[in-house]
């Protein structure tokens, strides 16, 4: 009945039917629940929350993703940010800037490892999508003699995946810094609102 | 680095205690520090009693059924969830004395203080909203 695949979420909220401020109330509340990095999908019917949630994504830190619609129900994705997610220390040597991967599309693989519901509303043309949480279990995917450049949204995700991939005997890894976040190249998405 | 917002709730009809606790209630949410000092007609807002039943401005009476159909919540039930989110609520002491009110005929978890009161807060708050 819907006329979207599904995007994969952590949490599903039913706002439907809910007046402002209920919507963004009960997302604060949800989203205390969450841990960082989960993604979150709001469904309402309210149509001020289209631009409630963007605002109060962006005050709180938490990335807002998209919003698609189905009929009267407007789907609200966003993700859970940590304080932390900047400051990590990363620890893979090789890495390119964004510019020198736009330089190379085409010629490299690309793997996002970021969530699918990131990676559906804004990606790289032609990247592969594997969660970091999902790259263990799904490294028979890729070809360990590909050039790779991965990439996440600020280059922490992309990091801790670089490193994975180096000790599973992927030899031409590179991180991909700073990522989504910086990304002026072309890109791609599933929907349009 | 939290935003502070101060609120004045000095009109006692249900029109005004929506404004005040949307507004708060979608700021709390926000992760705003907020604070409302109740004064004049405003203190109707947390009265015990009062609050369950505020009046709708003359004239306007059909809007009850709008409030209904629109699902929107009680203003108990409002006031509630600013609280949970520990929005800080301090009703005017001046206020109570010249209307011969008394803290227990207000909802449980308020401060009582004077204009300083809400000054200190109000004195480096972003944002100073008045209904």
């Amino acid at each position: 009945m819907t006329a979207h695949p599904e995007i994969k979420a952590d949490q599903t909220l039913d706002c439907k039917g809910l007046a402002c401020p209920m919507p963004i109330v009960k997302t604060k509340k949800a989203m205390d629940q969450l841990q960082s990095g989960q993604v979150i999908e709001v469904q309402a019917t309210d149509k001020g929350s289209l631009a409630d949630i963007q605002g109060w994504a962006k005050n709180t830190g938490h990335q807002y993703l998209g919003t698609i619609q189905d009929g009267d129900v407007l789907r609200h994705f966003i993700r859970k940010s940590s304080a932390d997610e900047i400051k990590e220390e990363k620890k893979y040597p090789h890495t390119v800037t964004n510019e020198e991967l736009e330089k190379k599309l085409g010629n490299v693989t690309v793997l996002d490892v970021r969530e699918p519901a990131e990676y559906a509303f804004n990606r790289i043309p032609g990247a592969v999508s594997i969660p970091l949480g999902e790259l263990e279990e799904r490294l028979g995917e890729l070809n360990p003699d590909d050039d790779i450049h991965v990439v996440c949204r600020t280059g922490t995700r992309s990091d801790l995946a670089c490193q994975l991939l180096a000790e599973k005997g992927f030899k031409n890894v590179k991180n991909v810094e700073p990522g989504m976040s910086g990304w002026s190249g072309p890109t791609e998405k599933n929907f349009q609102i | 680095m939290s935003t502070k917002v101060a609120i004045i709730a000095s009109n006692g009809g249900l029109f005004d205690a929506y404004k005040v606790f949307n507004i708060a209630t979608a700021s709390a949410a926000t992760d705003a520090e907020v604070a409302i000092f109740f004064t004049f007609e405003g203190l109707n807002l947390i009265h015990k009693q009062a609050h369950h039943q505020l009046p709708l401005p003359a004239g306007k009476e059909h809007f009850a059924e709008g409030f209904k159909n629109a699902n929107i919540p009680s203003i108990p039930e409002l006031v509630n969830m600013a609280q949970e989110m520990g929005v800080k609520i301090i009703a005017c002491q001046m206020t109570m004395d010249v209307m011969n009110l008394k803290k227990e005929d207000f909802i449980e978890g308020i401060e009582v203080g004077g204009a300083v009161t809400f000054l200190d807060f109000a004195k480096d708050a972003n944002v100073s909203l008045t209904f």
